[in-house]
């Protein structure tokens, strides 16, 4: 109930942001424009839109959740209203969940409105509802929620200004750790062959949840993966929150 | 003074909740390293190629790279190691050009890229003609460097079989300052294989007289006695085939040559030996093998 009273006040609060909508405009531009960049192309114009657009929402999806997840906890301190919020029987968990559960909220909210334009502009093109661009950007909005709490993580201790740019390092790294695998069949084995398979197993791995080659090529998706993969961002998420629990709790408010 | 009742409450609940993360932090963390293994057990369609196709030119990276032009091509060249080592993308080599292309335009005095990108268009995608692409791309943007010409007449000579262009190359190479030595001499075996005799003799006859070195001096007399012995056979072997077409068979011996009129003189290997001749076949050979002299 208190999570959930925290969730609404922090879905309003993010109502009023300016960036959210300053984001939301320059989405919106990058999926429309996809049509312009496609008259651009020899061949296949309905490819490039789909890219452009699968990449406009998980672009700016992940600058949403960065942008604003990096203030919501600073601010509450900066201002000072933890001390009137953290005075009420109010649980440090509950905090974290409930601004965690407000921002998840808002970015499901942008990120159906920004499916609701990249599908529309499908359509004018095909015109029919491709369902596996909608499996594309719900493992986009899996990923996002996973950046949520990355940048909740860092808002729990450190400033916006800083909270962004490991919040930033946390996605690219997601992105990049892929690499690592190649590297490991290509050392011989050893203490640093242990240590970069051990890096590899704990990194985050967010292209886990791209599924928008696939899904624009008609690429058959293997099931099991969907399982797998919801279930890695679950418990990744879980494990990010659960830290950013355990630091708020300890930190002194004086 | 006394702690309200809700806070003493809300410092239990505290202890409580860090207790749960505590257990709960690392059944996550190995939850998250299973989950991980899982999903990577599964197998996923790739699209050979995909990942390149869409690549821009190196020209419109050049501005997009904030001034980090080199690391850039560093990265990219990095990357393409891997890509055009990956035996499973069927058809990596579609774009090698170009994937090289955006390298060089990155930052064109990086000479690995070269050397190696014209290596893979040789001996992984066989595709001479992006070797030639990528080596001369490297000599029009270093023109101070002889491997380019050097690397490019090689492929010529023992890949195409294109002595000609070998020569061209190799020819190139050779009025770059810091060329060595030995690209004169695969010049003049270049013409020698082109069939051009006459060239290759005093070419390798210029070698002789200017080596440096006994070494050299050995090798360019090795070529001479080659030479001589191919324009002598050549001779020999024709003077027997007309002798054939006016007697209804091959000569005797050589000297049947010389008296029907058909060689002044029977010539002599480079070192003054006789040839050798099969009146069966009509075939002349020397007595020793040039490289065994």
């Amino acid at each position: 109930m208190k999570i959930g009273a925290i969730a609404g006040i922090t879905f309003k609060e993010a109502q009023r942001d300016r960036i959210l909508y300053l984001l939301f405009g320059f989405a919106a531009v990058g999926i429309i424009a996809s049509r312009v960049l496609a008259v651009l192309t020899v061949g296949d114009r309905i490819k490039i839109i789909k890219d452009v657009g699968l990449a406009s929402i998980a672009l700016f999806g992940v600058l949403m959740a960065i942008l604003i997840g990096t203030g919501l906890v600073y601010k509450e301190i900066d201002k000072k209203t933890i001390y009137t919020l953290l005075a009420k029987p109010l649980h440090r968990a509950e905090f974290i969940l409930g601004k965690y559960l407000g921002l998840a909220l808002t970015l499901l909210v942008m990120t159906a409105a920004m499916t609701v334009i990249f599908l529309a502009i499908v359509y004018a093109h095909t015109l029919k509802i491709e369902s596996g661009l909608l499996v594309a950007v719900a493992y986009v909005f899996v990923e996002l929620l996973l950046i949520t709490a990355v940048a909740i993580l860092f808002s729990s201790f450190s400033t916006p200004i800083l909270s962004s740019l490991f919040a930033l390092a946390f996605y690219l790294i997601g992105h990049l750790s892929w690499g690592l695998e190649a590297i490991i069949k290509k050392m011989g084995p050893g203490a640093g062959r242990t240590a970069v398979r051990g890096l590899y197993a704990v990194l985050p791995d967010l292209e886990n949840f791209n599924f928008r080659t696939e899904v624009v090529h008609n690429l058959p998706i293997p099931p099991a993966i969907y399982l797998s993969s919801l279930l890695y961002g679950v418990c990744y998420t879980a494990f990010i929150l659960g830290l950013a629990v355990l630091i708020f709790q300890r930190r002194d408010f004086v | 003074m006394k702690t309200p009742f809700f806070q003493r409450a809300s410092a239990r609940r505290g202890s409580a909740t860090t207790l749960v993360l505590l257990l709960l932090l690392p059944a996550f963390l190995a939850g998250i390293v299973g989950l991980k293994a899982a999903t990577d057990r599964v197998v996923r369609a790739k699209l050979p190629g995909s990942s390149i196709i869409y690549v821009p030119s190196g020209k419109l990276l050049k501005y997009s790279t904030f001034g980090f032009r080199s690391l850039a091509a560093d990265l990219i060249y990095l990357w393409a190691i891997q890509y055009f080592s990956t035996p499973t993308i069927d058809d990596r080599f579609d774009h090698l050009d170009h994937v090289f292309a955006i390298i060089n335009e990155l930052d064109p005095r990086y000479q690995d890229p070269y050397e190696i990108g014209a290596l893979i268009a040789v001996q992984d995608a066989h595709d001479v003609r992006t070797a030639f692409t990528i080596l001369d791309r490297g000599a029009a943007n270093n023109p101070d460097q002889w491997i380019y010409p050097f690397e490019a007449g090689h492929v010529a000579l023992m890949t195409l079989k294109d002595y000609p262009l070998a020569e061209r190359y190799f020819e190139r190479c050779m009025k770059i300052p810091g060329a060595p030595a030995f690209v004169e001499r695969l010049r003049a075996n270049a013409i020698f294989k082109k069939g051009d005799l006459k060239t290759s003799w005093e070419t390798w006859l210029d070698i002789y007289d200017k080596a440096p070195d006994e070494r050299t001096k050995k090798i360019a007399s090795n070529h001479l006695y080659n030479v001589k012995a191919a324009i002598d056979r050549t001779a020999l072997e024709e003077a027997a085939a007309k002798f054939r077409e006016r007697f209804g068979r091959f000569p005797d011996d050589l000297e049947a040559l010389v008296r029907a009129g058909l060689v002044p003189r029977v010539p002599k290997d480079f070192d003054g030996r006789d040839y050798f001749y099969n009146p069966a076949t009509g075939r002349v050979r020397t007595a020793i093998s040039p490289w065994r002299r």
